[in-house]
């Protein structure tokens, strides 16, 4: 199965799909929900180690959508962004509300996601999934770490910074130059599947 | 603080990595540097490219059912579904004009078969009716009891973790009393000496659309504003906010009503605040 589709048109078709949320469409959410929620899932899984919290952040995230779309501006980001970001900021809340960071750091599952056929991991997303875990890997270990303690974990450039006793102002360098490797790393080869560049 | 701190701190605020103090300073000076913005909305998109490494997980099928039934229940209240059924119950049971047609007695004979039949029909379709009301109002039921449990469930999560908080040394716990205009209002804020702190309110009314509650830190006579929260339908509301160093242990603790995106300096009516 091919999931290959033009990248403006389906940019143009999710934005389409936000503005019918916004006016109330539940079809047209029901069809956000069909085309997001295996790459959300796999984030909240990442971040919550928890299937249920998981799957309760992830109504939590769409019924945020159901309320907010009419708060989404296409000239400021993407729909794909919109959503990861309230997803994982949700996500990052309820991991700090719960004060779950040293429960889930011990949580040995936290790196798994057994939740989904191999089959359907490789028709989605699997060219953006490689990548993007291929700049990751290009990312000096040091600047890596601090991204993913932030990213997965919560944490911030201070307690980052406590944990691994580091200085401070060496933990913030390093998620800088991290980033901005990153975004030069991702920058270009994203572009082809419609992720990349300005709205 | 320059216009270059500011930028730097843009990509760990895009990974939501700053502290509280940071993140508020930065926050400010967004509303007014379209530049940050701009470049802030860019670390947003490479953040978000991040999500793409991780393995895609498959949610449960019933989850999708949930969402679309919470959906459905808050923009379609209970009552009005009950109307509507109740509307076209009563639309069934005018269905019957079968007898002012003139017709002969073979004729009318043959036709009481299908009359029967008719009848037959319609009370399959009220009692199919009426299983389907009954199956939509025990749905709406469960959803409303799911959220309930949801929210309590995350209440007790918020007092645990509010607990932990008061069991560090040197941490402190204010109390907040509702004013006039919120007399059985009343809320408790826990902090750290780091002035990492929790608020917990109660019996708050319920905020306008476009508005929110806004916490203040008041310092001789200088108000530092906090984060904005808003309330479940039972008027509780839950926050984590930073108390800035100046403000710490000796300020004032005030909740108002304002604007949805919170303001600089406070503009509504004091609902809640602790004893000076």
């Amino acid at each position: 199965m091919s999931l290959e589709v033009n990248p403006e048109q389906a940019r143009a078709s999710e934005v389409e799909l936000l503005h019918a949320v916004a006016r109330g469409d539940e079809a047209a959410l029901a069809r956000l929900y069909d085309q997001y929620r295996v790459i959300l899932f796999g984030l909240l899984m990442r971040i919550l180690g928890n299937r249920e919290e998981a799957e309760d952040v992830l109504q939590d995230v769409f019924i945020q959508v159901w309320r907010r779309a009419a708060d989404f501006d296409e000239k400021r980001g993407k729909p794909f962004t919109w959503l990861v970001t309230l997803a994982r900021s949700r996500a990052i809340d309820r991991l700090r509300l719960l004060g779950a960071r040293q429960r889930l750091a011990d949580a040995a599952g936290k790196d798994q996601t057994e939740d989904v056929s191999d089959a359907l991991a490789d028709t989605i997303h699997s060219g953006q999934r490689e990548i993007v875990q291929r700049a990751l890997a290009e990312l000096p270990e040091e600047q890596k770490q601090a991204l993913v303690l932030a990213y997965y974990d919560g944490l911030t450039q201070s307690e980052i910074a406590s944990q691994l006793g580091t200085p401070l102002g060496t933990i913030k360098t390093r998620m800088r130059s991290g980033m901005t490797k990153l975004r030069a790393l991702l920058g270009t080869q994203l572009e082809n599947f419609g992720y990349s560049g300005k709205a | 603080m320059r216009h270059e701190d500011y930028k730097e701190m843009l990509a760990a605020n895009a990974l939501s990595a700053l502290d509280a103090d940071e993140s508020r300073a930065l926050a400010t000076h967004l509303e007014d540097c379209r530049d940050c913005l701009s470049e802030l909305n860019e670390w947003q998109e490479t953040v978000a490219f991040v999500a793409l490494s991780t393995n895609p997980a498959e949610p449960s099928i019933q989850l999708r059912e949930r969402i679309l039934a919470a959906v459905r229940a808050a923009g379609s209240p209970s009552a009005t579904y009950a109307d509507s059924a109740a509307h076209r119950a009563s639309s069934s049971s005018l269905v019957l004009p079968f007898e002012k047609r003139g017709k002969n007695v073979w004729t009318s004979l043959g036709s009481f078969g299908a009359i029967a039949a008719a009848f037959a029909m319609v009370a399959m379709l009220i009692g199919l009716l009426t299983l389907w009301q009954q199956n939509r109002s025990t749905r709406a039921e469960l959803v409303r009891l799911a959220t309930q449990m949801r929210e309590t469930s995350e209440e007790l999560a918020y007092e645990r973790a509010m607990v932990a908080l008061l069991t560090k040394p040197g941490s402190r716990m204010t109390e907040l009393a509702g004013t006039n205009v919120a007399p059985g209002a009343h809320a408790m804020l826990a902090y750290d000496k780091t002035g990492h702190a929790m608020l917990m309110t109660r019996n708050l009314p319920a905020a306008p659309p476009g508005m929110a509650y806004q916490l203040w830190f008041i310092k001789d006579n200088q108000k530092m504003p906090g984060k904005v929260f808003t309330t479940d339908a039972r008027g509780n509301g839950v926050l984590e906010d930073q108390i800035p160093a100046s403000a710490l242990a000796t300020a004032v603790y005030a909740i108002t009503l304002e604007p949805a995106g919170g303001v600089q300096v406070p503009t509504g009516a004091i609902y809640l605040v602790s004893a000076s």
